[in-house]
């Protein structure tokens, strides 16, 4: 892909190590917020293989911020359950939380390169905001006080940028990551899985598919999930004696996919498009802020695959720090908030990690104690349903940050719900016209005003909207939004603020103001 | 009443670590004093003769792979 004609300048304000996914749909929600980035990234273009392809119903929502959503949903294949087999009998039938008027299903299975693509066009749609060069790499990394400085190799030689900020999204791998001296800290699995990606034509539902002792493949465990434009991924467990060099090997992948396609009954042509191997890891860096470089996604953390939170919590990382940085950059914020990007970033990985870890010893079981538990589980399932839960592969969903330094106190009131509590994802509720509520999240705060009057007078709250935080009546004919909320008989009237990311900040009774405007003088965010 | 699925999950976890520690040549006795305890708090020998039954018949079927 081409690259601005312009060098790269000498001095910038935020500098993003990496175009993946998690980078350029960072750079994107930095442009949507005002803020120029320029992002370097090794290779000439998108990714290639179709690496994490399973985008959760959080991971939509954020690329609906950068407006990547439609083209996402129009390419991709949603799903909402799955079903697990033992030998050849079907021990689970699970469904994700789904309703017919939902904005997004629970999944969508994309390759992430056109990920990539979205994410990018929707950065080029803010102008001369968000600069990606291509076969550009960091190669040195160098803070100080008050700006780093950063080493860029390209054709034309070596370039010095002088960086208000760096963001290491340069993967697993992270140049950034290592020039800081910073060693993800945690543990591995040995478990080994190959994964394989194949183009094959088929008509079967899209629904996560797991088989455990499969007759075509006997002790191994094979996950499939289809993909657009006809493409299979594959995940099949190798012997623990297997040497994954050549396991790898197409002469030894191909007679296993073949026996696995023909015990389904899917017997188009088919044709390899890439194989990888992978072992469950559960690592993360103590901090993802080091004074003015953040980390996020796979160069601050590595979760197991299963439970799909790779890419998922990559994107959280950059729905969470965008609005922080943006702010601290326009000076509109002191630099602490970014500590809040970590604390709260880091809490989720170890959520993710407790989650992922919990899969993994199901998939892929450590000793002999998690393969005869397994056994004995999938055995019972057969006849018993009380049991079957345990197989649930335990998918991705938000993680809620109740311990956050940025929630604001909620005193006491008779809220029905605590789904609206500080920390929490604002929920989801249907709106009038067909829209959702959480279309309003993801640019700035927004407060959400439930008073019993349809048009309410506003004016009251001017002070509020002054400081940028947009007003967002919600009238009692939302009853899924007043219901969710926790509005109700206690409550009858509420203010809830909303943060930039779609947590919920703080939420107070009544819609004066009063201690809304106290909590925001407390907070630090608005000094 | 059956318990949910997050303490049949923390209950799952917590067997698997203990079996874990307790090595693979001591996993049958763990396993069978969990058994006895979990059976002396039922209200009746009809509530487990029939899960006896059925765990005898599920472990039977093609034995075991490993």
């Amino acid at each position: 892909m081409s690259n601005s004609a312009n060098t790269l300048p000498d001095r910038v304000p935020v500098l993003i190590a990496g175009g993946g996914p998690v980078g350029l749909t960072l750079s994107a929600l930095l442009a949507r917020q005002g803020v120029a980035s320029h992002v370097i990234e090794a290779d000439a273009a998108y990714c290639t293989g179709s690496r994490a392809i399973c985008m959760s119903r959080r991971s939509q929502e954020i690329l609906g911020w950068i407006g990547a959503d439609a083209a996402l949903v129009v390419k991709g294949l949603s799903w909402v359950g799955g079903r697990s087999y033992y030998r050849d009998t079907e021990v689970l039938h699970f469904q994700m939380p789904s309703e017919p008027t939902q904005r997004f299903a629970p999944m969508v299975n994309i390759q992430q390169y056109f990920v990539e693509q979205y994410a990018h066009e929707a950065a080029l749609a803010c102008g001369a905001l968000s600069d990606v060069r291509w076969n550009h790499r960091v190669a040195a990394v160098r803070p100080d006080a008050d700006t780093v400085m950063v080493d860029v190799v390209s054709e034309t030689g070596t370039r010095q940028v002088c960086a208000d900020w760096v963001v290491a999204c340069d993967g697993g791998r992270s140049t950034v990551r290592e020039q800081l001296g910073l060693q993800l800290q945690g543990m591995q699995y040995d478990g080994k899985y190959v994964i394989v990606d194949i183009r094959q034509k088929t008509r079967r539902a899209v629904e996560r598919l797991a088989w455990f002792d499969p007759p075509s493949n006997p002790g191994s465990t094979i996950l499939m999930h289809r993909q657009p434009e006809d493409v299979w991924r594959i995940d099949y467990q190798i012997r623990d004696d297997e040497d994954p060099a050549e396991a790898v090997k197409p002469e030894n992948v191909l007679p296993r996919v073949q026996s696995h396609l023909a015990m389904i009954g899917e017997n188009a042509p088919w044709e390899v498009l890439w194989i990888s191997i992978y072992n469950a890891k559960c690592l993360t860096l103590a901090s993802y802020r080091q004074g003015r470089v953040l980390l996020a996604g796979d160069a601050a953390h590595l979760v197991p695959i299963f439970g799909v939170r790779g890419l998922n919590s990559g994107l959280d990382d950059a729905g969470n720090l965008a609005w922080k940085l943006a702010r601290v950059l326009e000076g509109r914020s002191d630099a602490g908030l970014l500590d809040s990007y970590s604390v709260e970033r880091v809490h989720a990985t170890h959520e993710n990690m407790a989650y992922g870890a919990k899969s993994t010893e199901f998939m892929a079981p450590p000793d002999f104690a998690y393969a005869l538990m397994r056994e004995a589980t999938l055995r019972l399932a057969r006849n018993d349903a009380s049991v079957r839960a345990l197989i649930n592969p335990r998918q991705s969903t938000p993680v809620s940050y109740a311990e956050s330094p940025l929630n604001m106190a909620e005193g006491t009131a008779p809220w029905t719900s605590d789904l609206a509590a500080p920390g929490q994802p604002a929920p989801e509720a249907t709106m009038p016209q067909g829209r959702h509520l959480t279309q309003s999240f993801g640019a700035g705060f927004v407060c959400l005003v439930f008073c019993s009057d349809d048009a309410p007078d506003l004016s009251p709250l001017a002070d509020l909207s002054a400081l940028g935080i947009t007003m967002q009546p919600v009238p009692p004919s939302c009853a899924q939004a007043w219901q969710r909320y926790g509005l109700g008989t206690g409550v009858d009237a509420a203010l809830v603020l909303v943060r930039p990311d779609g947590y919920v900040m703080g939420r107070w009774p009544g819609v004066d103001g009063v201690a809304m405007r106290k909590a925001i003088a407390d907070s630090g965010v608005w000094p | 009443m059956a318990m949910n699925d997050q303490d049949l999950d923390q209950c799952y976890s917590a067997l698997c670590e203990a079996l874990s520690r307790q090595g693979e040549a001591g996993a049958p006795l763990l396993l069978s004093m969990l058994c006895l305890s979990l059976i002396s708090r039922m209200d009746n020998a009809g509530q487990v003769l029939p899960l006896i039954a059925q765990a005898q018949a599920a472990a039977k079927d093609g034995q075991t792979d490993r």
